[in-house]
């Protein structure tokens, strides 16, 4: 498994064009946090592993590589299993913090 | 005019295709290649992406492996199947690092592999990369039909043209013509005045031969002072009417390196009506235009002769 090395993704706020990335990015979120959270809630599990796997790759050249990591752990997940009923907790805890990762970068405290 | 038309701009910014699913990436591209001199065009699924390919071929193709409906493999199967994209290069953009992927891409005819996420300057590096390989190949792609003093089309590309155009005419029973351009005593014009002054003389006719001809002709120069023009859906008296036209413009040219000395040339043409259906082969066609091209000299010189395929004379109608 290639795990993204964080330093070749690190984005600088200063720079006007990583600045309008980050911002795209954060803008966009929201929107994926729900459309996973709709289709674990829908046992849409085509539909989560393509959402995942879409954060896994877009997510470290946006400056946000441990989106990325736990994304991709839950692409993972996914794509391992035969039956996902069957190992609905362990994917629902996956779920779940993936979610609160992206939550904490949409409403930082 | 033929010369321009070998020549289309290659200075121009080249346009890069991203066929990707994923609007991350099409944001994540267009800002981080912002910096590189193309243009960056978008499609996000693989049937659009073809679509886009074959309304103007980019110079390099970005493809995503991970995509609904039709998958990258498939995508780029179908762009390596159709003779007017099999030429752009394609880079394989994937989430999985699998080397069978890899392998696969290859086989199917990609010319690199990024996986995602991006090393932004690993991608950029293989774009421009590709990029320079692509104009690189074109570049000798065209070289190597193209003649390098006269810059009309060289002798290969003759031969591999006119048996196109010939297959092409008796299929669809048009008219056609071709015609052998000599200079009359090369020799002397080179002994007399150096070679540099019989290259110009190359190189000027070539010219009033691109300029004269229409913009169908293919012009070729076949030899050392011998030039051929491919005239496709011409009957002969009407190619005979265009020769008669270079043969006397040629005559009227002021030669800078030998003002008191012109230059003339002689022609033979050979045709074939609309219509008309006789058998023959393109090596017959250059026979008989050689034929023609001989008896012009023999009758001596600075002049067109005509005939059809089937040997009947043509002549110049009076009214033009």
């Amino acid at each position: 498994m290639h795990t993204p090395d964080p330093d070749a993704f690190s984005l600088d706020i200063n720079d006007p064009a990583d600045a309008e990335l980050i911002e795209y990015f954060l803008g966009e979120l929201p929107e994926r946090v729900d459309a996973i959270e709709a289709a674990f809630s829908n046992d849409d599990y085509e539909a989560l592993g393509r959402v995942a796997h879409q954060l896994k790759g877009a997510a470290p050249g946006f400056g946000f590589p441990a989106i990325g990591n736990e994304a991709g752990k839950l692409e993972q997940q996914i794509s391992s299993i035969c039956d996902p009923t069957e190992e609905i907790e362990a994917i629902r805890s996956q779920v779940d913090s993936l979610v609160s990762l992206c939550n904490s970068f949409i409403n930082p405290s | 005019m033929t010369e321009l038309q070998l020549n289309p701009d290659t200075s121009g910014t080249p346009t890069v295709l991203l066929i990707d699913d994923s609007q991350f990436v099409h944001r994540l591209l267009d800002a981080r290649l912002r910096s590189e001199s193309i243009v960056l065009r978008g499609a996000e699924d693989g049937k659009r992406g073809i679509q886009m390919a074959l309304e103007d071929p980019p110079a390099l193709i970005l493809l995503d492996l991970d995509m609904p409906v039709m998958d990258g493999f498939e995508t780029l199967r179908a762009l390596k199947d159709d003779p007017r994209t099999r030429d752009v290069p394609v880079i394989v953009l994937s989430g999985m690092n699998s080397s069978q992927d890899k392998v696969a891409a290859f086989d199917l005819g990609a010319i690199d592999f990024v996986t995602k996420p991006f090393e932004l300057t690993e991608l950029r590096a293989r774009v421009r990369s590709s990029l320079k390989l692509y104009a690189l190949l074109q570049m000798l792609a065209q070289k190597a039909q193209i003649d390098g003093l006269s810059g009309l089309f060289n002798r290969q590309y003759f031969d591999d043209r006119f048996k196109t155009e010939f297959e092409r005419t008796i299929r669809h029973g048009q008219s056609l013509s071709i015609a052998m351009i000599d200079i009359d005593h090369f020799k002397s014009i080179n002994d007399t005045y150096g070679h540099p002054a019989g290259d110009s003389v190359i190189t000027d006719l070539a010219k009033l031969i691109g300029h004269e001809s229409r913009s169908i002709d293919i012009s070729c120069r076949y030899g050392g002072e011998e030039f051929a023009l491919i005239m496709p859906e011409t009957e002969p008296d009407q190619a005979l009417q265009l020769c008669e036209r270079i043969r006397m413009k040629c005559e009227q040219i002021n030669w800078s390196r030998h003002p008191s000395r012109s230059v003339t040339i002689s022609i033979g043409i050979v045709g074939m009506n609309d219509g008309q259906r006789i058998n023959s082969t393109p090596e017959a066609w250059i026979e008989a235009a050689d034929r023609n091209l001989y008896d012009a000299k023999q009758t001596g010189r600075n002049q067109v002769r005509a005939t059809g395929i089937d040997g009947s004379p043509i002549q110049l109608s009076k009214a033009s």
